[in-house]
């Protein structure tokens, strides 16, 4: 009995903190851009898939967590530049539209590249196998993503937080006109963040494909369980991000204890209940859109 | 002064209110005209077509039901699915249950989407924007999943009430003055027929004093309420009544399919009801239905070229990108002054790769 709450508790706090990084990019491009990015989920897919290539034909799951993500973010790159920067300043509305649009062709483009069937990243050798703390069993695997994505984490919140970089982020998205008086190209730094994002998604692509399968349907699953996290902490709020990924994965890995096939419902029921209470979500100061 | 407002300032303003003039209404009838006489012509060349013409329609009427919350009152629902699923079942579990009779099962299919958008509505307006749209996608996501686990069969200890995973199989068509309906061209009538009501209700209601508050609401919600208009109940109420009809086209849809399963709820299916809407022009009623048509229309066509998914895309970005005001916006545009489209063409692609060089 307590053997499985502890396991359920780590499975929640490990897909909490994997959650949480999905949703850390999309709620760091709408609280800077105010994009609501629904390719997000699409560019997480595409992690996986590069992933995939990556690690067949050069052997190494190492190198494919560090160019997948690269690539994946000069994707992002051409998309902001390409799409998103002419239609700064209209309705957000129409960023639903525009990233829907490349959701739906990238979804399009994988399974005309890759076919339909799902497939795996090999996890390196290094990683395999399971460890075991008294009577719990635990894959190693899954230990290394928890590590990673925490420190993943910690390290965007320190850089959003202190780095100059980070700085010039959150002073480009509260006032624009200054900073772009100071001589900084604003347009930049809205590229900088959008890239940003995506090579997140791809890093959670990734990390994930390698413990879970790699198929055309992830990208539009993925993408709702992040907009439920990132509406829960608050549109924007990066601190919002990771407490609502943490409770999201906890109330998963509970509810599958308990009722397996309705943790969709405990999710959305959840998120109902806060956005009633909280209309603007738990840590969300402005009113978005 | 935030991002936002900053870069608004630079760009174009967004689409103003058009409501239908005499000459678009003169226009649209014309169009319903075409479409009734285009079909014994699909029924003598292709008879397949009269199918997805069935299919077009269904999703028009889908989509004139969300530009009535979101074009007019500013209510962005994500959770469209809910309603139309809502009347689909309704109508599935009316038909095998109780009755085939069109004039028993369709209200009773609206009254269920009403009833359902009420709730939904009232639970979700006191939430803005974004966080609105959040909230009415869970709800509807809530009820994909009742209806996919069954819960209600489980709830009531029945051995089945919505069939699951499968849905509900063989739904028999409906009943109306001893017209037989599996001939599909009394069906297409049937569903036209409905659609053009739907519309011109619609469009009525769009143009009443209630219409204007609507449009007073999506405009400036501050200043609508110290007028003295209560702002909660009027979206409640409109919700509500976009609810039904989107119900309608549900209710219309499954015993033409036969099937009722819970695809018919799924988010997806709010998501590209809200790109078929944008991709119309919304706030027009036409253009939306144009958009709906088209991607209905377009998806079907396509789909035997492999990367029609591709296509897809590229299209609804484009024209997010070129056309901002939709199909719609750019039909106007060419019909004030046909002359200048090679000049508009021109300029907007001048102004295109100015933005993207920053």
């Amino acid at each position: 009995m307590v053997e499985t709450f502890l396991r359920a508790t780590l499975l929640g706090v490990q897909l909490g903190m994997t959650l949480a990084l999905i949703a850390a990019g999309l709620t760091l491009i709408f609280g800077m851009l105010d994009v609501i990015n629904f390719a997000h989920g699409a560019l997480y897919m595409l992690g996986a898939y590069f992933g995939a290539v990556i690690a067949v034909n050069l052997g190494s799951f190492w190198l494919a967590l560090v160019l997948a993500p690269l690539l994946v973010g000069l994707i992002g790159a051409a998309i902001e530049v390409l799409s998103l920067r002419p239609l700064y300043g209209r309705n957000p509305l129409y960023h639903i539209l525009l990233t829907f649009g490349f959701a739906i062709m990238i979804q399009g483009a994988i399974v005309q590249i890759w076919g339909g069937q799902a497939r795996r990243i090999a996890q390196p050798d290094l990683l395999t196998g399971t460890l075991s703390i008294g009577s719990l069993n635990y894959p190693i695997y899954r230990l290394f993503v928890l590590v990673v994505s925490t420190v993943l984490i910690a390290a965007v919140w320190l850089a959003i937080d202190r780095s100059n970089l980070g700085i010039l982020m959150r002073a480009s998205a509260h006032d624009t006109e200054m900073v772009d008086a100071l001589g900084i190209d604003v347009s930049k730094v809205f590229t900088s963040v959008f890239v940003f994002g995506a090579v997140l998604a791809g890093l959670a692509g990734v990390l994930l494909g390698a413990s879970r399968s790699v198929n055309p349907g992830m990208g539009m699953g993925i993408i709702i369980e992040a907009f439920v996290i990132v509406v829960i902490g608050g549109l924007g709020s990066f601190r919002g991000a990771v407490y609502a990924g943490l409770l999201i994965g906890l109330v998963t890995a509970y509810g599958a204890l308990i009722a397996p096939t309705l943790t969709d419902l405990f999710l959305f029921g959840l998120m109902a209940v806060v956005l009633m209470i909280k209309p603007n979500g738990l840590f969300g100061t402005t009113e978005a859109a | 002064m935030s991002a936002l407002d900053y870069l608004r300032q630079r760009n174009t303003p967004r689409t103003g209110n058009q409501i239908l003039s005499r000459s678009g209404r003169l226009t649209l009838l014309v169009g319903i005209a075409i479409l009734a006489a285009l079909g014994p012509v699909v029924q003598s060349v292709q008879p397949f077509w009269l199918n997805l013409l069935v299919r077009m329609l269904t999703f028009a009427l889908l989509a004139l039901s969300l530009d009535f919350v979101f074009g007019y009152a500013g209510l962005l629902s994500f959770g469209h699915a809910a309603m139309y699923g809502a009347g689909g079942y309704a109508a599935a579990l009316l038909v095998t249950e109780v009755t085939a009779s069109a004039l028993v099962v369709l209200p009773l299919a609206v009254v269920t989407g009403v009833i359902v958008a009420t709730i939904i509505g009232w639970l979700s307006v006191r939430a803005r924007g974004i966080y609105f749209a959040m909230l009415t996608l869970a709800f509807a996501q809530m009820l994909y999943v009742v209806a996919f686990t069954d819960l209600p069969a489980t709830i009531a200890g029945m051995e089945t009430v919505t069939g699951g995973d499968n849905g509900l199989y063989g739904i028999q068509l409906y009943e109306l003055f001893g017209i037989d309906f599996r001939e599909r061209l009394n069906y297409y009538y049937l569903t036209l027929g409905i659609v053009a009501l739907s519309l011109a209700g619609i469009v009525r209601l769009a143009n009443s004093p209630f219409g204007r508050v609507l449009q007073g609401i999506r405009e400036n919600e501050e200043r609508t309420e110290f007028i003295g208009y209560d702002v909660q109940r009027y979206k409640v109420i409109a919700f509500a009544i976009s609810g039904g009809f989107a119900s309608l086209a549900g209710a219309l849809y499954v015993p033409f399919q036969s099937v009722a399963n819970p695809q018919l709820l799924h988010w997806t299916v709010s998501g590209e009801l809200v790109v078929m809407v944008l991709l119309g022009g919304m706030g027009t009623f036409w253009g939306p239905m144009l958009g709906a048509g088209l991607v209905v229309f377009l998806e079907d066509r396509l789909g035997s070229v492999a990367s029609w998914e591709v296509i897809l895309g590229s299209l609804f970005v484009a024209v997010v990108v070129f056309a901002p005001r939709g199909l719609a916006g750019s039909i106007i545009t060419l019909r004030n002054d046909p002359r200048a489209a090679i000049g508009n063409a021109k300029r907007a692609l001048e102004n295109y790769v100015r933005k993207v060089r920053g």
